[in-house]
């Protein structure tokens, strides 16, 4: 009677070892499986005031980029802190230009702002992102996204180490980032998210973010400024930023059907014309940049699913192509995470020996022991689990034979 | 043979039922029209004037063919039973640009944004209603209208401004910017947009770069009337624009414009949903008059050019086009009223678009109608303690006093309504208020007719003051004067551009026993719109400018100084005070000297080996000397022994 309990705790102990395992290998299997549903654009001009036009010159030329490439107004949050093109000193009314040549007018005739003036606070930038607003707020306010959407996340204004001021009264800390973003990741409100940022030290601003999919591309490094590009005499003040200016020089290029990649863009920033260095985050992104195309972020470009009959074919070229995906992600994944460390190792060996046997539970709880006794460097550790696990088993033997 | 009597059968049932749809089309209804007037200091007044109207929805349902959606929807979601909204930058020049006609009194507006709006609701739920209806418009519009949902920014008028109801809700925003996003979903509204019609004349750059413009929107419905009477919804939306013409002309004569030259762009398509699109040309009573004095001095003087009595030979100017129509409105007993002449851009197409031309042949100067009273407001007192707000009102010695009908020289009182808003953090004095009429201060209250105020509560409500005054026909210049404190907001409360001071709303000044309506001879007239707005019986009304207050304004970096200051003077004087007492330079030295003999033991070992595994991160053993190795061998064997040892000891003891 008492040995058969004697082997009870054991195998629980070991049970609950192989749940552990499989729970370890779904959550790396299920990385992204949805799919894209649709884009978002979030375009923040966080400074207010007439010599900093330049901001929302950049912002509005972002607008009109991923309009023109695709993305509808209702899926476009912009925020701009002031209102610069019905300025007193505006010289050219209910015009705003990025360029001296005056070619070009960004304030258009269908321009919607979403937040503007006082309204562009980290408060109400914090709320858009994790989708915290009153009952009040219209849906053009509102980021509505889902777990398929791509969400490009613009900003610029003036910045330092891990912040971004907003309206020269409070900063957005890369904290603060990071925690929203986490949120939205947690929430399911995003499935990529690409972060550029046009600002002094904007790579500062998102060393703090943990949530996979997230892309980030700054201006500038730790202890670089980013500067304007070039001063329109008629205007009076500087009108673009040279980073925003050499990513439209860049996008002016494409039209909606071009398959150029992350990865062109990225390299097209050269660090002598920048006069700073463009920093991007890749780690927690885990496609390949080339083989990403920039409409994933900057357009509308939605993957057509032909079908011949209604509902049947549809559901199943899903399937197929969800199928498809998954190599891919993994092998993605796989990459990544194998420079982390050897303690990764094993979530990846783990699944190749659940895979391997799949008859007897048993056999397969005792591959798994045997699978991490080879792995486990020193004896020493061994036999101090197995010293602290025998007082346990021999006090409940010697209390269940009592 | 039965088939195609089927057939037929559904054609005509197909047939009656667009009939039927007609007739629903016919009840609702948009039409536009463009008002242009010239104005005396060389510049032209541009009105538009577009009008969509509904019939109630109990009656003829809720699907819409013309009638915006999004309005339909607000009206019904916040029982909007009367709603005004206006988007205004520039100050209507009252003396100069007029202060008597209808399109003064209803479109001349105060800066940024005015929101009243009157709801069909328990009284309990007309705060929230108003809320709601901030947002949605807010949403709707671009533009950040939800400051107005805090009790602090918006008042309710008892009786001095709309109806009495107690439902209604007045705000303004007097910083808010208008520009072309907010034009755009307002036009968004029209049934053509800006694509055909008179709003094809809107263009963004011209309309921003004139010196005053103020886009509205007036909403009307009694659709909760729930009676036989009801007319549904009307959505009116103006557009005032004063512009001036780039053409050059000689010193005295008036500039000569063209829509085009004017606006920049022509009307070179029409909007075939609108029943009706006219241009007007309004001449002004005074501008007739000189016009018609110019006529009988030529008469006199030069007979031999016959002057007839046709428009084109006017003395002073001639337009490009013939007019459809001319519409004569009813003067006074001395002078002819003005004249509006009736132009239809219905054949406009792209090969001969609408182009209107004014050309004046002989300088003319005339003076617009004035509103009994010319009010302006201003600051007294200077620091940032204390200060008063002044109202000043001169008369313009227009004849209009002497048209109301309790004309009489003994027993004349000329009404003026006042009605200010004061925001919490100027603390008005109500019992400082003072009156002085031609310069000599009125001790008694017996020129108040009547007053209520209600002052403000700090960060609740705004201070409302509403009074009528009684003022002598007479009387040159009334002067009104409110002392007040300036009040401290907290640190978060101040806006980024604190510096640039605060805003006091404009006041509305408004004359109850005068209204400002045209007459005409013709009364089929009142089937168009424009012209039955323009007939409409409105009160004079007038806003005096915004008034800007600086308050005293801490400087916003203190804080961060005196934190970091403070922490860096307490991190000196413990640090260094701590060193001084705790350290012990013998015992560090021989406590360093006896570390390097000793190691880290095995329970040691295995908690940071298992909170390295716990945070994730790869565990790093300590590097071994080979005698640690060895030692550690011995220690295992050592264990074994012992747990072998307990085992047998514990078998032992339980036989």
């Amino acid at each position: 009677m008492a040995t058969s309990f004697k082997f009870k705790p054991l195998t629980i102990s070991i049970l609950l070892l192989f749940l552990n395992n499989v729970i370890a290998s779904s959550a790396s299997g299920s990385s992204s499986t949805t799919m894209h549903t649709n884009n978002w654009a979030i375009l923040v001009c966080t400074s207010r005031f007439w010599f900093n036009y330049r901001h929302m010159a950049n912002t509005l030329s972002l607008y009109r980029t991923v309009k023109r490439l695709g993305i509808p107004d209702e899926r476009i949050i912009l925020m701009l802190a002031d209102d610069m093109a019905c300025n007193a000193r505006n010289k050219y009314p209910a015009q705003v230009f990025n360029n001296e040549n005056h070619r070009l007018n960004l304030y258009g005739d269908n321009v919607e702002v979403d937040y503007r003036g006082y309204e562009v606070t980290v408060e109400n930038f914090l709320r858009i992102l994790t989708g915290r607003h009153e009952t009040a707020v219209p849906r053009s306010k509102r980021l509505l996204s889902d777990e398929g959407s791509h969400i490009l996340l613009y900003m610029t204004g003036h910045g330092g180490d891990e912040f971004l001021k907003f309206q020269d009264s409070e900063e957005l800390q890369s904290h603060d980032l990071a925690d929203a973003v986490k949120q939205m990741k947690e929430k399911r409100r995003f499935k990529e998210l690409l972060i550029m940022v046009d600002t002094c030290q904007a790579a500062t601003l998102f060393s703090q973010l943990q949530s996979p999919g997230v892309l980030a591309i700054g201006s500038s490094k730790k202890g670089e400024n980013s500067y304007s590009h070039h001063l329109d005499s008629d205007v009076g003040v500087s009108v673009v930023d040279r980073f925003t200016f050499y990513t439209l020089a860049f996008f002016e290029r494409l039209n909606m059907y071009d398959n150029a990649s992350l990865s062109s863009l990225f390299n097209s920033y050269n660090p002598h014309t920048l006069m700073s260095t463009a920093y991007y985050r890749t780690d927690l992104y885990q496609r390949r940049l080339e083989e990403v195309p920039v409409t994933n972020f900057f357009g509308s470009a939605m993957e057509t699913i032909h079908t011949d009959s209604p509902y049947r074919a549809f559901s199943e070229r899903y399937y197929i192509k969800s199928k498809t995906e998954m190599p891919s992600d993994q092998s993605g994944w796989g990459n990544r995470r194998t420079l982390e460390g050897s303690d990764v190792l094993e979530e990846l060996i783990d699944p190749k020996l659940n895979a391997k046997q799949v008859g007897c539970p048993f056999t397969h709880t005792w591959n798994t022991i045997l699978g991490r006794m080879e792995k486990i460097a020193q004896i020493d550790n061994l036999v101090n689990c197995g010293v602290a696990l025998m007082f346990p088993i021999v006090a409940l033997s010697s209390w269940l034979s009592h | 043979m039965s088939r195609l009597k089927s057939c037929l059968l559904i054609f005509l049932a197909l047939f009656s039922a667009t009939e039927s749809i007609n007739v629903e089309v016919l009840n609702e209804e948009f039409t536009e029209a463009l008002l242009l007037r010239p104005l005396p200091d060389r510049k032209v007044l541009a009105h538009f004037h577009f009008r969509s109207s509904a019939p109630p929805s109990e009656r003829c349902g809720r699907h819409h063919h013309i009638f915006p959606k999004s309005i339909y929807q607000l009206v019904h979601k916040f029982q909007v039973r009367e709603m005004e909204l206006s988007f205004t930058q520039g100050r209507w020049n009252y003396e100069r640009w007029g202060g008597f006609d209808p399109i003064s009194s209803s479109n001349a507006k105060p800066p940024g944004v005015e929101l009243w709006a009157e709801f069909d609701v328990p009284q309990d739920q007309v705060d929230y209603s108003w809320k709601n209806l901030t947002h949605a418009l807010s949403g709707l519009f671009c533009a950040s209208i939800n400051f107005l949902e805090h009790s602090s920014s918006y008042s309710a008028p008892q009786w001095s401004f709309g109806s009495a109801s107690g439902k209604l809700r007045y705000g303004t925003l007097p910083r808010e910017a208008v520009c072309t996003e907010n034009l755009t979903p307002w036009l968004k509204l029209l049934p053509c947009r800006d694509k055909a019609g008179l709003s094809l004349l809107m263009d963004r750059p011209s309309i921003y770069r004139g010196y005053y413009h103020s886009q509205r929107l007036h909403l009307k419905s009694d659709e909760f009337g729930a009676s036989e009477m009801s007319t549904g919804m009307v959505l009116e939306q103006t557009l005032t624009v004063v512009l001036r013409p780039d053409t050059f002309s000689g010193q005295a004569l008036q500039p000569s414009w063209s829509l085009s030259s004017l606006i920049g762009r022509s009307v070179s398509r029409k909007c075939s949903l609108s029943s009706s699109s006219n241009v007007y040309v309004q001449f002004e009573q005074n501008l007739v008059f000189e016009g018609d004095k110019l006529k009988e001095d030529g008469e006199a003087s030069e007979n031999a050019i016959p002057v007839g009595d046709g428009l084109e030979d006017n003395p002073l100017f001639e337009l490009s086009l013939p007019p459809k129509r001319v519409i004569k409105e009813l003067g006074n007993s001395q002078k002819a009223g003005s004249i509006l002449h009736e132009f239809s851009v219905e054949d406009s197409n792209e090969f001969k678009p609408f182009d209107l031309e004014l050309n004046w042949k002989l300088p003319v100067a005339w003076s617009c109608p004035q509103a009994p009273l010319q009010a302006s407001r201003f600051l007294l007192g200077s620091g940032n303690e204390r200060g008063a707000i002044a109202i000043s009102m001169k008369s313009t010695k227009s004849n209009n006093v002497e048209r109301t009908s309790s004309f009489d020289e003994n027993e004349c009182w000329l009404r003026v309504g006042i009605f200010q808003i004061v925001p919490w953090y100027v603390k008005v004095y109500y019992h400082t208020l003072k009156l002085f009429l031609d310069g000599e201060p009125q001790s008694s209250m017996e020129n108040i007719e009547k007053i209520i105020v209600s002052p403000s509560e700090d960060k609740v409500s705004t201070g409302v003051m509403e009074m009528i005054l009684r003022l002598p026909c007479s009387v040159n210049t009334a002067a009104l004067t409110l002392e007040f404190d300036k009040g401290f907001l907290h640190i978060d409360e101040y806006p980024p551009d604190a510096n640039q001071g605060f805003d006091i709303p404009s006041a509305v000044i408004h004359f109850a026993d005068f209204v400002a309506n045209m007459s005409f001879y013709d009364d089929s007239l009142k089937q168009v719109p424009i012209l039955s707005k323009l007939q409409e019986e409105v009160p004079v009304v007038s806003y005096t400018e915004v008034l800007l207050v600086p308050l005293t304004t801490p400087d916003f970096s203190m804080p961060y100084n005196v934190i970091t200051i403070t922490c860096t003077v307490f991190a000196l004087y413990f640090g260094s005070l701590l060193n001084a007492l705790r350290r012990r330079v013998g015992e560090e030295e021989r406590f360093l000297s006896g570390k390097g003999a000793r190691k880290a033991g095995p329970l040691t070992l295995m908690i940071s080996k298992l909170s390295a595994k716990l945070r994730g991160k790869p565990w790093e053993s300590p590097k071994q000397s080979e005698s640690g190795r060895s030692s550690s061998k011995y220690k295992l064997l050592a264990k074994v022994v012992l747990v072998a040892g307990v085992a047998a000891a514990w078998q032992f003891y339980f036989q």
